[in-house]
């Protein structure tokens, strides 16, 4: 058990007895994802200025309102000394997905002519970052294209958040966190505050590098911070300048390439602790796989010349990165190469970083227990440990990981299976799977051509959004979630009346209440 | 007594994979033998098919009399396992090749070897996949050929290591790791004292469910030709058939139906056919991978009905069309009631939810200690207990959570053991879809492809349908990936991967000195 920040402080409009662990992190989800909804809406509401202007009262009215209830709710909470880890878990997946219904609240409010339904499937592509673009957006519409960029920003905080600063502490991955404080170091996560703030420094700097790349190369302001935003976070989604640009190319790889290394390894580098970071096998293979990668992707088309190799090399990194900013095919393609886009996209890049997908550490923990049980085969009564980085791995985290495998696997195949009944061919509905749960778009056809998804039906639509949803979160929040979610309505069914929490979260009075007794 | 022990050079070589293999060829010869018999009344074919039995029978009894069983550690017994297996495969194209059966007009020896080899290891492996297609019919080839084709399956479905186990009394102390090493699922149930008598129970069970299949399919109005030949790839779950529409050929329901029952039989265990015969024990719904297993068959059969009523004309013939099919890849059998390209029974012309429903049931497989391939629906529940054991874990930290299978506790390394399969298993699919997409294969192909290999399926997705042959729809070298995933599939993955471990620790072993000495000499 940790204690979270905040827990246990007395609230300060509320003077009762404190609340239970599930109902105060239940409270703090919708909190924390109307307050990022509402920030979003004012921001976008301000930079309408520049255009028409049309929508600026009705996006400050909206964020203004959702910003004052969430500040409301925060402090309204009393919450207890201990906080469960499953409740954390459980919270963080209801704030993604009470924040991608509050974003496409927004969406309608400041495009009516959307439907409810394309509405909440862009704001779920924006919010995990998953780029599955539904039509264009109007490039006159300035509070629409930063609210597109505002929302994958974001999204790429809180995948980051999860990543560095909720899973190692909560959940999973422990050791995938900086902690040690050993021979003077400056880690970056040894609690989860202290997580979350550097996490918002590095990925802060990281965007504004970015962002004065493309100012450099002469990139429109506007269209570099909305370029920036979606390169940093590995949204993809932009609508603005030309991405065809060589220069802009040229950043844009050097950005996604950044976005996908681990905030660790950035955080060692702007530290100065940056001697021995060459020795990570996870970085060397992530670099490694940047430069092999788009030599057998330029063998698989037949791109020649600078422009052929840049293209080759643009469109790898937005797959390893799960960036995925869509980019027509030069020329043919052989079958092998969106194929080896797929593979990419769900090995993913370097993990604690914003990219999707698997990421290279836990592959590199499968392959670590594979080679243990081919040993194992031969020496069954030996005691064989797996090795990370020269130490012996838990137990605990190579289980997690081969769980973490054995779920995605499970999710992917799922959502191929429901995208396949509502419609779609077996190629499409498997690479929409990868996609989705590897939160990288843009899915193509098996001559590389862009996929149009917003052809696609509705319910195929639908079924992807519980992926990238997944996806986003590394799997294991959305999992515990909707374990504790089936395990309320057993209870309820059972018992005929719901669990103490939720028949009053503030019903109990022990200040202990919400440890795992 | 040995006949020959006459013969010089007796039991001089201490090698354990030599030995097995020398009494496994012995088996593939007489199998070959049957065959030579068969197209002798037939008349096609006879001599290609003895001079493949003479070769096959001089090498194994040479194998047999030289070698005598040596070392017996895991390292030797999956070298030994894997060996048997490949050289088995090698030997097992011989009549193919002999025979001319894929030299059509404008093929490359290189093509034609390689396709009697993918017959050859399909065969072995029970995988059923073929390379015989418009071009080459299955009907055109002599009785003699598609007997010896039926017979390497059914050789394949029980495992020829189990049969040398049966017969070579040296082999009594490491027979059990050797019968595990062959047989699928995680370890073998013994079903006698003696390992000896546990092979030939397992055996004799297999024959003697053969020969029931056999009756019924004459009952059902199939030729005696036929029905023997079919026994044999249904008994073993391969899927060969001696007709190029397969099952289709019939149009029966009752053709149809025994086929699905023996399929569903051969995709149970052996030891709860073997409780339910000898020991008079009707445990199948007792046992709670059985009712696992009929669970996902029924399942899916039910869903893909439904899937396939907005497509076919009537309800009977879309639960035909899907049990006959969900049952086919549940079982890893392959066999097609598709009585032509596009009709009912063809799943290639079916929309893309059902199919993705039987590329699942081609990852899942039969039971566990069944002629069936795939993961297997045991490890698949351990899979998933783990699974949710990890995730409850963090609701109960402290809590003790054992993952059950029914009422049974699996324990910690057990569960560990079938983790590491998985991740193996996935790793290989992985692998093994980039190797074939990069040579020149679209992703649904290689991907299904790989599947089946592994799961010794037969037909894949794609563009190796139920009425398509492997040598249209994937190029050779592709080819020659998938036959090797039938083998490393047939052997559940470890005996295959781990085979050159014992070589290797003995040419280590002998060049040691010599390394050694260069290294002080380099110094």
């Amino acid at each position: 058990m940790s204690r979270p920040v905040g827990s246990g402080e007395r609230s300060l409009i509320h003077h009762g007895a404190t609340w239970t662990s599930w109902a105060t992190a239940s409270i703090w989800a919708v909190s924390a994802a109307i307050g990022a909804a509402g920030l979003l809406a004012m921001a976008a509401g301000l930079v309408d200025l520049f255009g028409d202007g049309d929508d600026t009262a009705a996006l400050l009215v909206t964020g203004g309102s959702a910003g004052l209830l969430a500040a409301v709710l925060a402090v309204w909470v009393r919450p207890p000394v201990r906080i469960r880890h499953a409740d954390i878990l459980c919270a963080v997946t209801g704030c993604l997905i009470l924040f991608i219904v509050a974003v496409a609240g927004i969406l309608v409010v400041i495009e009516p002519s959307t439907t409810l339904v394309d509405a909440f499937f862009r704001a779920a592509t924006l919010g995990t970052t998953t780029a599955l673009e539904v039509g264009p957006v109007d490039k006159t519409d300035y509070a629409a294209r930063f609210l597109v960029g505002g929302t994958q920003w974001l999204g790429g905080i809180g995948a980051l958040l999860v990543a560095v600063a909720v899973l190692p502490f909560f959940g999973a991955g422990r050791e995938f966190a900086d902690r040690s404080r050993r021979g003077g170091r400056r880690p970056m996560a040894p609690n989860p505050s202290r997580a979350a703030r550097n996490l918002a420094i590095v990925h802060g700097l990281a965007t504004t590098v970015t962002l004065l790349g493309f100012l450099v190369v002469g990139m429109d302001p506007f269209d570099a911070v909305l370029l920036a935003m979606a390169t940093a976070s590995t949204g993809g989604l932009f609508s603005g300048g030309d991405l065809e640009d060589a220069a802009v190319q040229w950043v844009a790889i050097a950005g996604m390439a950044i976005a996908g290394t681990s905030l660790v390894v950035l955080w060692r580098l702007g530290v100065g602790r940056s001697r021995n970071l060459l020795r990570s096998v996870e970085l060397r293979t992530y670099l490694g796989l940047l430069i092999v990668a788009p030599a057998a992707f330029l063998l698989w088309t037949d791109g020649s010349g600078i422009d052929g190799i840049r293209r080759a090399i643009f469109t790898v990194t937005a797959a390893v990165t799960t960036t995925g900013f869509p980019m027509s095919p030069g020329g043919t393609w052989a079958p092998a190469a969106p194929v080896l886009l797929l593979g990419l996209v769900s090995i993913g890049p370097m993990t604690g970083s914003t990219g999707g997908g698997f990421q290279i550490l836990r592959h590199r923990i499968l392959m670590r227990v594979a080679v243990r049980e081919l040993l194992r085969q031969l020496h069954p009564r030996a005691i064989i440990t797996a090795r990370l980085g020269g130490r012996i791995a838990a137990e605990d985290t190579l289980t997690q990981v081969v769980v973490t495998q054995f779920l995605f696997v499970s999710v992917l195949f799922g959502t191929a299976g429901v995208v396949a009944i509502a419609g779609l061919d077996l190629a499409t509905a498997l690479a929409a799977a990868v996609h989705a749960t590897s939160t990288a778009g843009p899915v193509r056809t098996l001559d590389g051509s862009l996929v149009d998804v917003g052809l696609w039906p509705t319910t195929a639509r639908l079924a992807l959004v519980p992926a990238m949803v997944i996806g986003r979160l590394s799997v294991y929040p959305a999992i515990v979630a909707l374990g504790a979610g089936t395990a309320l309505i057993h209870h309820r069914l059972r018992l005929g009346r719901g669990p103490r929490a939720a028949v009053s979260p503030l019903s109990v009075v022990s200040p202990v209440d919400g440890v795992d007794r | 007594m040995n006949p020959l022990s006459r013969f010089p050079f007796g039991n001089c070589w201490r090698n354990t994979t030599a030995s097995v293999l020398g009494m496994a060829l012995l088996f593939v010869a007489v199998g070959m033998t049957a065959a030579t018999l068969v197209a002798l009344v037939d008349g096609v074919d006879a001599l290609a098919l003895a001079t493949a039995t003479g070769i096959t029978a001089l090498l194994g009894a040479a194998l047999f009399h030289v070698a005598t069983p040596g070392s017996r550690d895991v390292a030797a017994i999956f070298n030994a396992v894997g060996a048997t297996w490949v050289v088995a495969s090698v030997l097992g194209a011989l009549p193919y090749l002999l025979a001319g059966t894929f030299a059509t007009v404008g093929r490359s020896w290189s093509v034609v070897l390689a396709d009697a080899l993918f017959e050859s290891v399909s065969g072995f492996s029970t995988s059923g996949s073929t390379v015989f297609g418009a071009h080459n019919l299955i009907e055109a080839q002599g009785a003699g050929i598609l007997l010896y084709r039926q017979l390497t399956q059914w050789a394949g479905g029980m495992g020829i290591v189990v049969l040398v186990v049966m017969v070579l009394p040296a082999l009594s102390s490491s027979g059990l790791g050797l019968i595990d090493a062959e047989a699928p699922g995680m370890g073998v149930d013994r079903l006698a004292p003696r390992i000896k008598a546990t092979a030939a129970r397992f055996w004799s069970l297999y024959l003697g469910f053969t020969l029931a299949v056999a009756v019924s399919f004459l009952l059902a109005g199939m030729g005696p030709f036929d029905a023997v030949a079919h026994a044999l790839s249904t008994a073993s779950t391969g899927g060969f058939s001696t007709k190029d529409a397969s099952i289709g050929h019939w149009d029966s329901v009752a053709v149809e139906g025994v086929v699905v029952v023996a399929m569903i039989i051969g995709g149970a265990s052996f030891a709860l056919h073997n409780s339910a015969l000898r020991e008079r024990k009707f445990g199948y719904f007792r046992d709670s991978e059985f009712r696992a297993y009929v669970a996902v068959l029924g399942l899916s059969a039910s869903l893909i009905t439904v899937l396939l009523l907005g497509d076919q004309t009537g309800m009977v013939r879309a639960f035909r069309s899907a049990v006959f099919n969900v049952v086919a890849f549940g079982t890893s059998s392959g066999f097609s009631n598709a009585t032509g390209a596009g009709t009912t029974g063809d799943f290639a012309a079916w929309a893309s939810g059902p199919q993705l429903v039987l590329l699942l049931l081609m990852v899942f497989g039969g039971c566990t200690g069944s002629t069936s391939g795939g993961v297997k629906i045991m490890r698949l529940r351990v899979g998933m207990g783990h699974a949710y054991r990890t995730l409850r874990s963090l609701r109960r930290p402290r809590a003790l959570l054992p993952v059950r299978l029914g009422s049974t506790a699996i324990s910690d390394s057990m569960v560990e053991r079938i983790a590491g399969f998985m991740v193996v298993y996935g790793l290989l699919v992985v692998a093994g879809t980039l190797v074939v997409a990069a040579l020149g294969v679209d992703l649904v192909s290689s991907f299904g492809g790989v599947i089946s290999a592994l799961g010794n399926m037969g037909p894949a997705l794609g563009e190796a349908g139920p009425t398509a042959s492997y040598s249209d729809a994937y190029p050779t070298p592709a080819r020659m990936v998938l036959a090797v995933l039938m083998l490393v599939g047939r052997l559940e993955i470890f005996p295959m991967l781990l085979m050159l471990v014992a070589p290797y620790r003995v040419l280590d072993g002998v060049t040691r000195g010599t390394r050694i000495q260069l290294r002080r000499r380099l110094r």
